[in-house]
């Protein structure tokens, strides 16, 4: 669970953007192409990617601005099968492409074998460094101060709602007088489980889709995570989170969350039908929710909307770089193209599409992020770009340690279905996790 | 292992070379060398091959599993075996173990019935007997990972196909792909329809192989059609339904594909809470995503062993089923048929053919 | 495994194809009065029949229908009767999603290579064992019968440390070499051979001063064709269908069976691409469903009967 998959979705309404992109002149465009050794072999570069990326219309561009480079793109539904794919590949010693994206939640396992990753410094990091904030640089930088990766997106988190939904139960509609209504700067969890049971008792439905994504949200936004600082463990014991369990495991109980699939949604349906009124909402998921809709047959009228509020404050979900293994036979090509991927425009771009918001500092005011585009127009012309750099204000990386994404996925995905399908209660699904982390974690 | 081996009749040599000579010509010898060496020749490959790829990574498993060995890293240290310790103590294991053994009888008992229903139709003196006994082998060159993708998109708990069906007629929608029970029926439905026909073919032909002139004296006798099926179609070809048996079993013990890409957006193989994790989907897991070599071998050669053990334990039963029906026949009927089953014994070697041609299969 | 391979005494050989071809009751007396045994049956039997069908090609149909409409089709709660017009633009992107040509021309060459492999080494092998006088041939046989049942692809583990050694990961080699022969294919044909070929053909061929291979060559492989014929078939099938090694050994370099689960894993939330991409994967199979079904259903009867 935790990533995700953000969907192929409106991959096909990238052509829009990369329009919009050459339209706005490419101003500074030179950089990437400049730095192209050997520009006349033909050279196949493979990229593997996950989730919806918005790069695909990139590639072209790319294969057009340099006719040597053929791009031949892989894409994986989610940061934990990208995780298992790049694991087994690794492995075999053979297989993994020329650019590989690699999601927050598993840097750290990465970064355990980061000597299995080409220095970034070598091949031109150290010309573009400033393009992204300080964080995000740090994050892919390993022990031995090498630059592993180039960042791509980060995952400040708002919140999407449905105004349909919240109209027919009485709720204000408007995205300013939802911020409001959840508490604005100061909203709380407690506020937004209370909103929720007024909504159930008002229409019977359920307020949130399932609670994985409420839980990732709760442990991000935390100091400390499921590892302290130092890199110990921080789960079993931890009172905080631990309350947050019970806290979350009595919305659950109560009716609220309405048990669906993660990543599936009844193939959409569920947003389009009412089983759920709120969703969390990182920036890449926004063209997850936009994919869903439209494999259901829904488009922009299904009334989906996104506030600039979040529970709880500031949070930050996922968020990948682009690294170049050692395996590539091609590592300055493979890096010329990861920093291509990764330049303003090209991140503005990719917002555009799937709702990425870039960790480029340049892009985040990029008028193709805070404008119009075709993600917004399908969430009611919400200015997405402008909430988002909002949004991720006051975000603070959190330390993940190795086994992350074990836990976020293996230890609590299992017990956050307990509470969810009505298995167990809260002490029970957290006594469970504990058993699981012990297996799993401490074990191993 | 329990082969009986009649070796066929000596055979002369071909060319007995007249004593009186004491000089061999060179092709004479070349000759003998011929008839001595080819043999090897024509089994060398085989055996060098097996021994590499087949033999050998077992044998190397058991080393592996007797050591700390990391996926990315490697060998970590002599543990002895530590790792069997730690699995036979492991509830993952113990589970994985359970949903294999639940999905093989989910699928392994309904199979066998409805197959034996299609032979027995089947059986009968219809027409186009080639179309439709091809018919009912349609599911089967649907690949294990092709019948999954449609059959997994069918149980899906919101939506799908089958739970709008069942909530059209007012019933409540089964949890297929999170609860433990469902999530087996749901696999097991997908190895039966790929199974089924292929083994109704294989007890059709044993059915086909009971002489007809007994069935003529039953009914001279005064049985009739459902008595026949009964007191002589089935004892007669339960040796075969041993068989089937324990084809199911050898594949069913190993099954993967299925339960690994029924339910995708799960992080943990097998569903939420392991529901439906098989031992070799486990192995896998333990391997390919925990990284544990070491465990991981240790499962596999735990899983080898049973399913060995399985295969002693079928010979045993099937034999001694075999034996004892030839001797408690009482009836006139019964008799010839026993006759013919004891001559059937000899076809065991042709029913251990089916039953790894299917085994092989099933690997997947 | 547990096999009891016993010669019959009698050294009458049997009627080569009898063991093969099914349905032929030469047993079968030829009928004085109708006893009700073998009569036509009546509208329950083909009743039956007809489920039985519908239950075997519903499912396929289905996902055809689903692979050519839009995926709302699939959660409503009576899908359409027939299908969409869709299915080219939903198979134009599992096109581009993942390498299906290539991966179909991966499973032809895998399948294709391993076939020959299993076929001629278990023939040569089978010959040989049933046919050839050797020091140790029991012993070895005895071997070949108690590897049967052994299940090889749990060394999973080790292959893919080796595979690694070697360089071979990502190479269709990888896949092909674990499976290049059978113990099941050796004892098949020896079982078969050893009926069907008279000694006096053999010995006859030797008189006459053919070596041993030429023997083989002439005498051997025409008796071992029908056998050779259904061993390919189901060599192919199973080399075709596997999915657990060439999952981990040749992931970007798939066969069809990992470029499916590719398809699905890229996919799913369109999962009426999906379902076309499997639609699509059953094709080559049907068709040779269609052209060697027969055959296969002959192989299927046979492995059941054959003494």
């Amino acid at each position: 669970m935790k990533i995700s998959r953000r969907t192929k979705g409106a991959a096909a309404l990238a052509g829009v953007a990369a329009f919009a992109l050459l339209a706005t002149g490419c101003s500074s465009g030179g950089s990437s192409a400049s730095s192209t050794g050997n520009s006349t072999d033909p050279i196949t570069l493979s990229v593997t990617t996950f989730g919806t990326m918005g790069y695909d219309d990139l590639y072209k561009q790319y294969e057009q601005l340099h006719p040597n480079i053929t791009i031949n793109a892989t894409n994986i539904d989610t940061g934990d099968n990208a995780k298992t794919d790049w694991q087994t590949k690794e492995a075999a010693g053979a297989g993994l492409p020329d650019v590989q994206a690699v999601e927050e939640g598993w840097l750290s396992a990465v970064m355990q074998v980061s000597d299995q990753f080409n220095d970034l410094s070598q091949y031109g990091a150290n010309d573009i460094k400033d393009r992204w904030v300080p964080w995000k640089l740090a994050q892919a930088t390993d022990a031995k101060g090498r630059i592993i990766g180039y960042g791509s997106d980060i995952g400040p988190e708002g919140l999407c709602y449905n105004s349909k939904d919240f109209a027919a139960a009485g709720l204000p509609t408007d995205r300013d007088q939802v911020a409001a209504l959840f508490g604005g700067d100061n909203a709380t969890w407690a506020d937004y489980f209370k909103i929720g049971a007024q909504y159930k008792a008002a229409t019977g439905k359920a307020f949130y889709d399932q609670s994985g994504f409420i839980w990732n949200a709760m442990v991000n936004q935390l100091k400390e995570g499921y590892y302290k600082t130092d890199g110990s463990l921080n789960v079993d014991g931890n009172a905080q989170l631990e309350a947050l369990w019970t806290q979350l495991a009595s919305a659950t109980s109560s009716g609220l969350s309405a048990n669906q699939t993660a990543w599936d949604w009844g193939k959409g349906k569920a947003f389009t039908d009412g089983s759920f009124s709120t969703f969390v909402c990182p920036g890449w998921m926004l063209g997850v929710v936009k994919g869903q809709v439209t494999s259901a047959g829904g488009d922009a009228t299904s009334g989906w909307d996104f506030a600039n509020v979040f529970p709880g404050g500031a949070a930050n979900w996922g968020g990948s770089f682009l690294t170049v293994p050692t395996q590539s036979k091609h590592p300055q090509e493979a890096a010329d193209l990861a920093a291509f991927l990764t330049n303003a425009q090209s991140q503005a771009a990719a917002f555009g599409v799937a709702g990425t918001f870039p960790s480029v500092t340049a892009a985040q005011t990029d008028p193709a992020v805070t404008g119009t585009n075709a993600l917004s127009t399908f969430f009611n012309n919400a200015p997405i770009g402008t909430i988002l750099a909002a949004r991720a204000k006051n975000v603070v990386a959190q330390y993940k340690g190795p086994d992350d994404s074990v836990i976020q996925s293996q230890v609590f995905g299992p017990a956050i279905q307990e509470i969810d399908s009505g298995k167990a209660d809260g002490p029970t699904a957290w006594n469970d996790a504990i058993t699981l982390l012990n297996q799993l974690v401490v074990n191993k | 292992m329990t082969a009986t081996l009649t070796p066929p009749q000596e055979q002369k040599p071909a060319a007995a070379a007249p004593a009186t000579k004491p000089k061999v010509p060179f092709k004479h010898r070349l000759n003998r060398f011929d008839v001595k060496a080819s043999p090897y020749f024509y089994i060398a490959p085989f055996f060098i091959l097996f021994g590499l790829v087949g033999l050998f990574p077992l044998g190397y498993t058991f080393v592996v599993s007797l050591n700390k060995w990391n996926l990315l890293t490697g060998p970590g240290g002599f543990v002895g075996l530590a790792n069997y310790g730690a699995e036979l103590t492991d509830p993952f294991f113990w589970n994985s173990l359970f949903n294999t053994v639940s999905i093989f009888l989910l699928s392994a008992i309904p199979q066998l019935v409805i197959a034996v229903l299609i032979a027995a139709v089947l059986d009968q003196n219809i027409r186009n007997k080639t179309f439709w006994r091809m018919s009912v082998l349609i599911p089967y060159v649907v690949t294990p990972v092709a019948v999954t993708l449609i059959f997994s998109s069918a149980f899906d708990e919101k939506y799908g196909a089958i739970n709008n069906l069942l909530q059209f007629f007012h019933l409540n929608p089964v949890m297929w792909k999170t609860e433990t029970f469902p999530s087996h029926v749901a696999i097991a439905t997908m190895v039966n329809w790929r199974w089924t026909g292929y083994n109704a073919l294989i007890l059709l032909a044993a059915m086909q192989a009971v002489p007809r002139d007994i069935y003529e004296s039953a009914a001279l006798d005064g049985a009739g059609a459902i008595r026949r099926f009964f007191s002589m179609t089935l004892p007669s070809i339960r040796p075969t339904m041993i068989f089937v048996i324990v084809t199911a079993t050898v594949g069913g013990l190993q099954i993967f594909t299925e339960p690994k890409l029924f339910n995708p957006t799960t992080a943990t193989p097998g569903g939420p809470q392991r529901q439906y994790q098989t031992t070799v989907l486990y192995l896998w897991d333990l391997a390919f995503n925990r990284q544990n070599f070491g465990k991981a071998s240790a499962v596999a050669w735990m899983l080898f062993l049973i399913i060995v053990l399985f295969g002693v334990l079928n010979f045993v039963i099937g034999r001694r089923i075999a034996s004892t029906e030839a001797r408690s026949s009482k009836r006139k009927t019964a008799k010839v048929l026993a006759a013919y089953n004891t001559q059937k014994i000899d076809n065991e070697a042709a029913g251990a053919l089916a039953l790894t041609a299917a085994a092989e299969e099933k690997r997947s | 495994m547990t096999a009891t391979v016993e010669r019959p005494a009698a050294p009458q050989p049997k009627k080569p194809n009898q063991a093969i071809v099914p349905g032929t009751r030469t047993t079968r007396p030829k009928r004085r009065k109708p006893l009700g045994i073998d009569k036509r049956p009546g509208f329950l039997t083909y009743a039956l029949l007809i489920v039985f069908f519908i239950g075997g090609t519903y499912p396929l149909y289905w996902s055809f229908i689903a692979g050519s409409s839009p995926s709302s089709v699939l959660t409503q709660t009576w899908p359409p009767l027939l299908p969409g017009g869709l299915f080219w633009q939903n198979v134009g992107q599992v096109m581009d999603t993942v390498p299906f040509w290539m991966s179909l021309l991966n499973s032809v060459i895998v399948s294709t290579v391993i076939t020959i492999s299993v076929v001629l080494f278990s023939t040569l092998a089978g010959y040989s064992f049933a046919k050839l006088k050797f020091r140790g041939r029991e012993g070895l046989l005895i071997f070949v019968i108690a590897t049967l049942a052994v299940p090889t692809q749990l060394g999973i583990i080790p292959l893919f440390m080796v595979m690694k050694q070697f360089g071979w990961t990502g190479t269709l080699g990888a896949v092909i070499v674990p499976t290049l022969v059978t113990a099941f294919g050796v004892f098949f044909m020896r079982q078969y051979l050893v009926d069907v070929i008279p000694e006096e053909l053999i010995e006859a061929a030797r008189v006459d001063g053919a070596s041993m291979i030429s023997t083989f060559w002439h005498v051997g492989i025409p008796a071992a064709r029908p056998a050779m014929a259904i061993l390919g078939l189901f060599t192919f099938m199973t080399a075709w269908t596997d999915y657990l090694w060439p999952l981990l050994v040749v992931p970007q370099n798939p066969t069809l069976q990992v470029a499916l689960s590719q398809l699905q894993s890229a996919k799913y939330v369109d999962y009426s691409i999906v379902l076309a991409g499997a639609v699509l994967a059953t094709v080559p199979l049907l068709i040779l469903f269609i052209l060697a079904g027969r055959q296969l259903v002959s192989g299927i009867m046979a492995g059941a009967v054959k003494g």
